[in-house]
């Protein structure tokens, strides 16, 4: 399997979690995908420029999606809230937008024209468990994995088309094919807080207990993100949500791509495992 | 013969329980005529409200396995595809007070929408003889918000309003306050938004529920980041949210990326976020999030510009003056 796509990292995997962009780009060496990084994107609004300015990151992001075509490449990103925002304004250009817009954008002497695609490293992997599944190496078959989608995996399903938002499957297919064991918790589908952990403090850390919680009530060893914002609220937070609601406060979050990573036996230092507040030790004791 | 189960869940004003109900596989139901069906045929004290059954008045809304829908306009045939099951738990919409079975009460509900403040108050300008006229473009800004039927289908699987609703609304009161609010007509379009921001509007989640959840494709979550953009136009600019999202705004224009370590300080003031979030802070470095060099020179010299920025900036300050 050798396919190349223009890599949009965002913000987050460039600092807070840097480890998710090393799991991610271990695992897509490992299984034959080329990521190339796009030369100078920007942050994509993160829900926030939207917000205030919308044309501001409607426009932000026509120049992250026309640099992408000019590689010929269609855009993976590896965080929910980057491909929610790429595809909504790519979504929003190509139902009338594109001209106002492209006239900002002459200003750079770039030009969106509505060709690359832009897709989720859970899709892909979803959808490439075939090629991929026969390079586990390490199978965790001792491993209890609860998923947690995150909204912006799957919510608005107008933008977020891959599949059902109701029942989606995705997750629970990677987990089956890396050996482990999906656990379902009713908390697969919630908000993890983080887009609102300042003004609404107290309800995003009471969500970041009940996932932590109900992971651990359903028998996991972990949760499992395919968004490195709710992997970040979910594991940077837990200590602070597990003070303020008291419950919650020892289950370790990874990333989707670490446990692949396992799974494919690639070694644990290039998968960013010491990077976590919430230790995956007792975990790892299991892989 | 194909046998499809409801299990339903009940109240009697002091009792709950789930009651299962079979009936014959029908492609032509819908979730509301299985319901009239079941009542009709099975059960007479089986509660739920319906009225038009064209998705019009609003009064059918009811969760199938926990999710919201439009009884009437919602086949059997999708649900049960949806959940690629015969047997669908139906219960009352969520965040509504229950009074029977599927039936939820409406009355706290309509005062809280008092709070929009709904009502058109017209510029002054208009009067009895010319009218309060607009152009289709500005009748084009706010024709989905009149399309809400009052369901209630948003507030279903609201995120925020689930955890705590005492200091947020219900996603439809936003879209009614923002149809006065972008009405070209209104008088002052501020007094919805300023009404707004006392009652949570920096506080949604975006979890996006309401949107995915709307029988009629009106989006809640951007009714209110279109007043959270009119607060903050005019000056509304104070709080952990306006601030939080200027930090990102401020940081596309500088370095066109977001800087993680400026960000806390940025959205709660240097005092709140020294003190406040040492803890946090010291547990970032302990487990290396973030080394303490990397930490300071953020701080002190903020990210390397992007390739390119000069042109993110002119592209940015293009749209802005084309405002």
């Amino acid at each position: 399997m050798t396919r190349k796509y223009a890599f949009f990292p965002g913000c987050v995997l460039n600092a807070a979690a840097r480890e998710a962009r090393e799991a991610t780009e271990a695992v897509a060496a490992h299984i034959g995908l080329e990521l190339v990084e796009i030369p100078g994107w920007s942050c994509c609004g993160a829900s926030q420029i939207q917000d205030i300015e919308h044309d501001t990151a409607l426009a932000a992001n026509a120049r992250n999606l026309a640099l992408a075509e000019k590689m010929g490449l269609d855009v993976l990103t590896a965080c929910s809230t980057c491909a929610l925002m790429l595809r909504t304004a790519r979504q929003e250009l190509a139902a009338g937008r594109k001209d106002e817009v492209n006239k900002a954008l002459a200003t750079a002497d770039l030009e969106y024209k509505g060709t690359a695609d832009v897709t989720h490293i859970l899709w892909l992997l979803a959808d490439t468990v075939a090629q991929w599944g026969p390079l586990v190496k390490k199978p965790l078959k001792d491993v209890k994995v609860a998923s947690f989608h995150g909204c912006h995996t799957v919510r608005p399903p107008t933008v977020m088309t891959h599949e059902s938002h109701l029942n989606p499957q995705s997750m629970e297919t990677i987990i089956t094919a890396c050996g482990a064991t999906p656990v379902h918790i009713p908390e697969r589908l919630k908000c993890c807080g983080f887009h609102a952990v300042f003004p609404a403090e107290q309800t995003a850390l009471r969500l970041t207990a009940n996932a932590a919680d109900d992971a651990k009530k359903g028998g996991a060893d972990c949760l499992l993100t395919p968004c490195p914002l709710c992997q970040m609220q979910l594991d940077m937070y837990q200590p602070d949500a597990q003070a303020a609601v008291g419950k919650g406060g020892d289950t370790p979050v990874l990333h989707l791509t670490q446990l692949v990573g396992l799974a494919l036996g690639i070694g644990r230092e290039k998968l960013g495992l010491t990077r976590h507040i919430i230790s995956p030790e007792s975990l790892l004791a299991k892989c | 013969m194909r046998t499809i189960t409801f299990d339903i869940d009940r109240f009697d004003g002091t009792r709950s329980w789930t009651q299962s109900y079979s009936f014959e596989y029908d492609p032509a139901l819908t979730v509301l005529a299985s319901l009239i069906l079941l009542k009709e045929k099975q059960d007479p004290t089986l509660n739920f409200t319906a009225s038009c059954r064209s998705a019009i008045c609003g009064s059918c809304a009811v969760r199938v396995n926990g999710n919201a829908v439009l009884a009437c306009d919602t086949r059997l045939d999708t649900v049960l595809t949806q959940w690629q099951s015969d047997t669908l738990r139906i219960s009352p919409i969520g965040n509504f007070h229950v009074l029977s079975d599927l039936v939820v009460d409406w009355s706290e509900k309509v005062e809280r929408l008092r709070t929009a403040k709904p009502g058109l108050k017209a510029k002054a300008e208009f009067n009895a003889e010319t009218g309060c006229r607009q152009s289709p473009a500005e009748f084009a800004l706010i024709q989905k918000q009149w399309d809400c039927i009052l369901c209630g289908s948003c507030a279903s699987e609201c995120n925020k309003l689930t955890d705590n609703d005492r200091d947020f609304l219900e996603p439809f009161v936003f879209t009614h306050a923002n149809r006065y609010a972008q009405d070209s007509r209104s008088a002052d379009g501020l007094l919805h938004v300023k009404e707004m921001v006392k009652q949570g509007l920096w506080k949604c989640l975006h979890c996006m529920e309401c949107v995915t959840k709307c029988p009629k494709q009106i989006a809640p979550a951007a009714d209110i980041a279109a007043m959270r953009a009119m607060a903050f136009a005019a000056g509304n600019t104070e709080g952990k949210g306006p601030r939080h999202a200027e930090a990102f705004r401020t940081d596309l224009e500088n370095s066109g990326r977001l800087n993680e370590v400026r960000l806390v300080p940025r959205t709660e003031g240097l005092v709140d976020a020294a003190t406040g979030r040492m803890g946090f802070t010291l547990r970032m470095l302990k487990h290396g999030k973030l080394s303490t060099r990397e930490a300071v020179e953020l701080f002190v010299t903020d990210n390397k510009p992007i390739e390119g920025i000069e042109g993110l900036r002119k592209i940015i300050r293009y749209r802005r003056d084309a405002k």
